[in-house]
């Protein structure tokens, strides 16, 4: 069996980000593994030790990417792949330069983060399962192997819902999945010698990024004492009523 | 063609429908093209009020719900050439919509908050960075676009009902629903709400949401919950507001014990108004407050649904 886990490296969600230019800048930011896409390598890793196998992470993204390819090997991925481009790239571009390489590994199945923590996009799943050509599995809260099938629960729009699906599929993460570990230091030092097979591509994006900005809106900063509750609420039921007007 | 994808709860089309079919039709005006529907059925559907806003409506019916149906289900009624497909954004429609686009090689305009055509491109903003960048983006035709909620008016229905056309689907490889976990759903959706109210750590526990409902319910809003409650099992993941959970822009947002985490922020910070009520002034949530009430949530609550009923009076 061999289990791939589809990983990006993001700015922390508490870094503090810059614009530079139209673009932000990270120079500055603390760069992570995405926390979505750490749910993938736990999973992968779970399923591994469960199940035997090969468990690889493949990692898109610019020659700092690696860093993020590291701490999955650190956790304890077998290898990892890197497909290195600088750059913003639409979900359906990145599935474009994946397919060709997710393809020759011929993976039981594929699992990747939910959402983005940079480009916010949901869609890498969906575009990766129609590049290969298999059923996707969104927002995935439980996973068990059933021979040649896997059971799955995942969330909808509103609830919940079990599915089996024929593998290879591909699966979407999300938080209640299951806890990430840390990578341990025996773990640190083995991770330096595992094999990062490093794939340039040249990719022309769907979707041109213009610029981007910061837009932070001012707030009004109102700020009521409630040592008597009533006459607080009252207060701030009426100011919502005649001042902000959306009650 | 534009095609909108008009998504449904069974009996009526959603309020994201009605701002897909905005955007829809102002890119059509722009782009020289007539709108066209998408109906995508379970079972049951709302085809009378749909036909009402578009001149040609599609229905498939597809039985449950799974991203390779929905997505056969817009290819089928794409398949004469589109020049853009509109939807509105929910978790489902971002996972369908990413096999359209990727089987259409089309550009993907992800839970757009405005959209434009210009030059035979199709322009449009959206957030990044956990909501906190805006990125301006532009596409070549064709283009998949979906709409963030309360973003955009809603269309009004046209002066004549169009025609209706049944898709045949084939069947297509897929996943198998095996069983629906309904939650239990009280009124409007979270991503769609115009008022939503969360309640935090600072609740003390599952008993006290009884009065969060409440509140909502009297604001015609919905019920949201911060990860730690989530992780407690206070409230249902489908709740969750925030980095790891939905992304909510509602007129009002009342934060209820929520501290503020960076986490946190990231799934509300674009609310147009947000009211905090923490027993702690020095809470992070209150620097990104219009209006709050330093005070004990548990005695600030019951007042707070008091002082709205009265209004209601």
């Amino acid at each position: 069996m061999k289990f791939v886990a589809v990983i990006r490296q993001v700015p922390d969600g508490e870094s503090r980000l810059r614009i530079q230019g139209d673009r932000v800048d990270l120079s500055g930011a603390t760069l992570i593994l995405d926390q979505m896409d750490e749910y993938g390598v736990e999973e992968a890793l779970r399923l591994k030790e469960k199940h035997g196998g090969e468990a690889i992470v493949v990692g898109f993204g610019p020659e700092r990417t690696e860093e993020a390819i590291r701490t999955a090997l650190a956790m304890g991925m077998d290898r990892g792949i890197h497909v290195v481009y600088e750059g913003y790239a639409d979900p359906v571009t990145v599935a474009e330069a994946l397919a060709p390489i997710l393809k020759e590994e011929s993976p039981t199945l594929i699992l990747t983060g939910g959402q983005q923590a940079d480009w916010d996009s949901q869609a890498l799943g969906g575009a990766l399962a129609e590049a290969l050509g298999v059923p996707v599995v969104a927002w995935t809260t439980a996973l068990e192997l059933e021979g040649e099938t896997a059971r799955a629960k995942h969330d909808l729009d509103e609830g919940a819902e079990w599915v089996r699906v024929r593998l290879p599929a591909v699966f979407t993460t999300q938080q209640g999945l299951n806890e990430p570990r840390y990578p341990t230091l025996p773990g640190i030092m083995k991770a330096k010698k595992k094999e990062i097979r490093k794939v340039q591509v040249s990719l022309s994006p769907k979707v041109e990024l213009l610029s981007e900005e910061i837009q932070e809106k001012a707030r009004l900063g109102k700020v009521l004492d409630g040592k008597d509750p009533a006459q607080a609420a009252e207060e701030l039921v009426r100011l919502l009523h005649e001042e902000a007007k959306v009650i | 063609m534009i095609l909108v994808v008009l998504d449904h709860d069974g009996n009526r089309l959603r309020k994201g429908s009605l701002e897909a079919l905005t955007r829809a039709r102002a890119l059509a005006e722009a782009l020289g093209t007539q709108v066209a529907g998408v109906l995508l059925s379970e079972g049951q559907a709302p085809v009378e009020e749909a036909r009402g806003h578009v001149a040609t409506l599609f229905v498939a019916e597809l039985g449950p719900y799974t991203p390779e149906k929905w997505a056969a289900g817009v290819l089928a009624a794409a398949k004469d050439g589109v020049k853009a497909i509109v939807a509105p954004s929910s978790r489902q429609s971002r996972t369908y919509l990413g096999r359209v686009a990727y089987a259409l090689k089309a550009g993907l305009l992800e839970d757009t908050l405005e959209s434009w055509a210009e030059g035979g491109m199709v322009y449009a903003t959206r957030y990044a960075y956990l909501n906190r960048v805006t990125q301006k983006v532009r596409a070549a035709l064709p283009v998949v676009l979906t709409v963030k909620p309360n973003t955009t008016p809603l269309a009004e229905p046209l002066e004549q009902a169009g025609q209706v056309v049944a898709l045949p689907i084939p069947p297509v490889p897929t996943v198998e629903v095996l069983e629906r976990v309904q939650e239990e759903k009280k009124g409007v959706s979270l991503t769609e709400a115009n008022v939503v109210v969360t309640g935090g750590r600072g609740m003390g526990g599952p008993e006290a949401f009884k009065q969060v409902e409440e509140l909502a319910a009297l604001l015609g809003g919905a019920v949201g919950a911060t990860r730690a409650v989530v992780d407690a099992g206070w409230r249902p993941y489908s709740e969750q507001v925030g980095q790891t959970g939905k992304t909510v822009q509602p007129s009002l947002y009342i934060a209820l014990g929520v501290s503020g985490a960076v986490q946190h922020l990231a799934g509300m910070n674009k609310s147009k108004y947000i009211v905090a009520v923490n027993k702690d002034p020095e809470a992070p949530i209150f620097k990104h407050a219009d209006y709050g009430i330093v005070g004990d949530v548990h005695q600030v609550l019951p007042a707070l649904i008091q002082a709205v009923k009265k209004l209601k009076d």
